[in-house]
């Protein structure tokens, strides 16, 4: 009996740290046998290379959803990013310029976020709207609208290999390391858990709030500057109409990766996986010559169920962590006023 | 924190209030010149309301249309941004209809969408052309257009000698439901396809006008077929994308490429040898025909006019000359 409920306790254990990566496993099977195709090594790293822009943003969204926020600004500022970091390209043929002013502007760009978020109390879905208006405004009136073309050997940094790895893979590698070392090393990232669990109990426990949303909002801007550099790199233009709902694309991939929206829940390898299960599904769907309107559908109902599960996963185990209250304490009416002793105890962990 | 709070509002309303003055000041002016000019001739109001600013071809024609009206004395033009929604660009509609216009000129969003406001100028007494694309059959309103079955139809009548027998071809379309988007590809439909039961498509798909989803669907192609004879385009900007996926790769340097639309890209490509042809849809011949229309309605010389411009389909023959025009676009910006 014992033996039993140990053997269910770690099945479920295992199952809501890795059901992400097998399921991740049986897309990757099943689009094998799908199309011969699929498996040459040029298909997978093309998924790869398609997907670091997308990837790189989605990160930058699990932190911000971690910590009970999010970006919709994430395609415009992109596009901004891009096109000034092309346009400095252009003027001084350096790529340290170019790449400074990518990540600078995606940062500024960031911190406004930041400031109606954190300051002005603004909830960050309207205030990163606005950002999202104002970002594609000001790279079209800097544009003109038109594409700035020949950017020569910018290509080198979206187009270019380094031994048989592409260049934007690279960057997908080192930007999915430096995530989960956030997020599961350091005590911002431990914060970022904190504030998304229970900002009241998070602040009581000595966190300052304000400064972890600016912290988060900073560190998305410097992805978001980085995936715009590349993204108009590897289309060698500079598009001030790229990446429209890139940010979709994004969240997309977080919230399939496991990440709540209810904040305080999610990790770096369960969005790069989210990435991928997406990825995949496009290219198989590509390969093997889907109508444009099915694929849509079927997007579309991949994100349902990746929610519907998400939300029948936390009632589960909302009911599980009642349950073991209840036994420890041996009487049902108690429990319901202490859910939020868990957060509070992780967010005293680092200090 | 208060402090700073109410700073920044009142800044804000110091702009806007700043900027309300300056729309004043050229309403006023405008106003007062719709009476009559230095020559003492009567200066009439148009206004032109754009699709959206955003689209690159949009805000060619936007500009084209400002340089042309700067010719004509009598006319005196004011540009509207319908930043792509209906609601928007309809709200505009009516603003130009109480604000008494002589002449509204729409670039509709979705021509079906904007029917019943151009009629509603049409009832006011107002003249109204329609453009880019035109929405037909409005009585009383005259329409300026390039025609996009044609646009396309040019492409596709010359691939019906370039695309080898037993092809493999991809096509990139626009946004479903989108006029020029729908009526390009009924074209290559039926002036290709149809006439061509031999050549087989391996990838059709919608990749909004955007060169980035293009390349990303070319590399899904490329891996899917062993060989891909031509990339339809239904504009530069998708064929451009096509060809940026494969442009390192040997094997498709003969890939025939079209497109349309004329974009300053889809030119270089074309005079690299790498597209094979696209359709001009000349912004400045648009500008030239609308405000000539305007002027002619607008004295009295006409009292519907339905016009066309030309379909010029540019080869590696004839790119250099359609060069030097967009080089007089780029000096327009």
């Amino acid at each position: 009996m014992k033996d039993n409920m140990n053997w269910s306790l770690f099945w479920s254990t295992f199952k809501k740290t890795y059901s992400i990566y097998l399921v991740l496993l049986a897309l990757f099977i099943v689009c094998s046998f799908a199309n011969p195709n699929f498996l040459s090594v040029n298909n997978l790293t093309n998924i790869s290379t398609q997907l670091a822009v997308t990837t790189i943003l989605a990160f930058g969204q699990t932190i911000l959803i971690i910590s009970g926020m999010l970006d919709l600004s994430a395609g415009s500022v992109l596009a901004l990013s891009g096109v000034f970091a092309v346009s400095a390209y252009k003027s001084t043929g350096s790529f340290t310029v170019a790449i400074v002013t990518g990540i600078v502007t995606g940062v500024v760009c960031n911190v406004v976020n930041a400031v109606m978020v954190s300051t002005f109390k603004t909830p960050p879905f309207i205030a990163t709207l606005a950002m999202l208006t104002m970002a594609r405004g000001v790279a079209l009136l800097f544009t003109k609208g038109q594409n700035i073309l020949q950017l020569e050997d910018f290509t080198i940094l979206g187009q270019g290999s380094i031994g048989f790895i592409p260049i934007p893979v690279l960057f997908l590698i080192a930007f999915a390391i430096i995530t989960w070392y956030l997020l599961r090393h350091t005590k911002f990232g431990r914060s970022l858990f904190a504030v998304g669990g229970n900002e009241e109990a998070a602040a009581a426990s000595g966190i300052n709030v304000s400064k972890v949303k600016y912290s988060a909002f900073i560190i998305n801007g410097i992805f978001v500057g980085v995936a715009g550099i590349l993204f108009m790199s590897r289309v060698n233009a500079g598009l001030p109409n790229g990446a429209i709902n890139y940010e979709f694309t994004a969240l997309t991939a977080a919230i399939i990766g496991g990440t709540s929206f209810s904040g305080g829940i999610g990790s770096a390898g369960g969005t790069l996986a989210g990435a991928f299960i997406v990825g995949f599904l496009d290219n198989i769907m590509n390969l093997t010559n889907v109508d444009s309107y099915m694929q849509q559908i079927i997007r579309g109902a991949i994100i349902a169920l990746a929610v519907i599960y998400d939300i029948r996963s936390k009632n589960r185990r909302t009911k599980n962590t009642l349950g073991r209250i209840e036994d420890k304490s041996g009487k049902s009416g108690k429990s319901g006023g202490r859910r939020g002793e868990p957060i509070q105890e992780i967010a005293k962990g680092p200090h | 924190m208060k402090k700073t709070f109410i700073t920044v509002v009142s800044m804000l309303l110091v702009l806007v209030l700043l900027a309300a003055c300056g729309n004043s000041n050229t309403q006023s002016s405008s106003g007062s010149e719709a009476q009559g000019n230095n020559s003492g001739e009567k200066v009439y109001k148009v206004a032109y309301i754009a699709r959206a600013q955003s689209d690159s071809f949009a805000a060619w024609l936007a500009n084209a249309v400002k340089e042309e009206a700067k010719k004509y004395p009598n006319i005196k033009l004011e540009v509207f941004d319908g930043q792509a929604s209906d609601d928007k660009e309809n709200s505009m509609i009516e603003n130009a209809i109480t604000n008494k216009f002589d002449l509204v000129i729409v670039q509709p969003n979705n021509g079906e969408a904007q029917r019943p406001y151009v009629e509603k100028v049409i009832n006011a007494g107002i003249f109204a052309i329609t453009t880019n694309a035109r929405i037909s059959g409005i009585e009383g309103a005259s329409t300026v257009d390039a025609d996009p079955y044609e646009q396309a139809g040019v492409n596709a009548r010359a691939a019906l000698d370039q695309i080898p027998q037993n092809a493999k071809v991809v096509v990139l379309n626009g946004p479903s439901g989108n006029f020029h988007a729908d009526k390009r590809r009924e074209s290559w439909q039926k002036e290709f396809f149809d006439k061509r039961p031999d050549v087989q498509i391996v990838g059709e798909q919608i990749a909004n006008w955007n060169k980035d989803e293009a390349m990303k669907y070319m590399e899904d192609w490329v891996q899917a077929n062993d060989k891909i004879d031509a990339v339809v385009s239904m504009n530069d900007n998708m064929a451009a994308g096509a060809l940026e996926a494969v442009k390192d790769n040997a094997k498709y340097s003969g890939m025939l490429a079209y497109g349309v639309d004329g974009t300053a890209e889809a030119f270089q490509l074309i005079k690299e040898g790498k597209m094979t042809s696209t359709c001009l849809q000349n912004a400045f011949e648009l500008a030239e025909k609308l405000l000539d229309t305007s002027n002619k309605l607008l004295t009295g010389v006409e009292k519907q006019i339905d016009t066309d411009i030309g379909n010029p389909l540019i080869t590696k023959d004839n790119v250099d000359e359609y060069i030097e025009l967009l080089e007089k676009a780029e000096a327009l910006k």
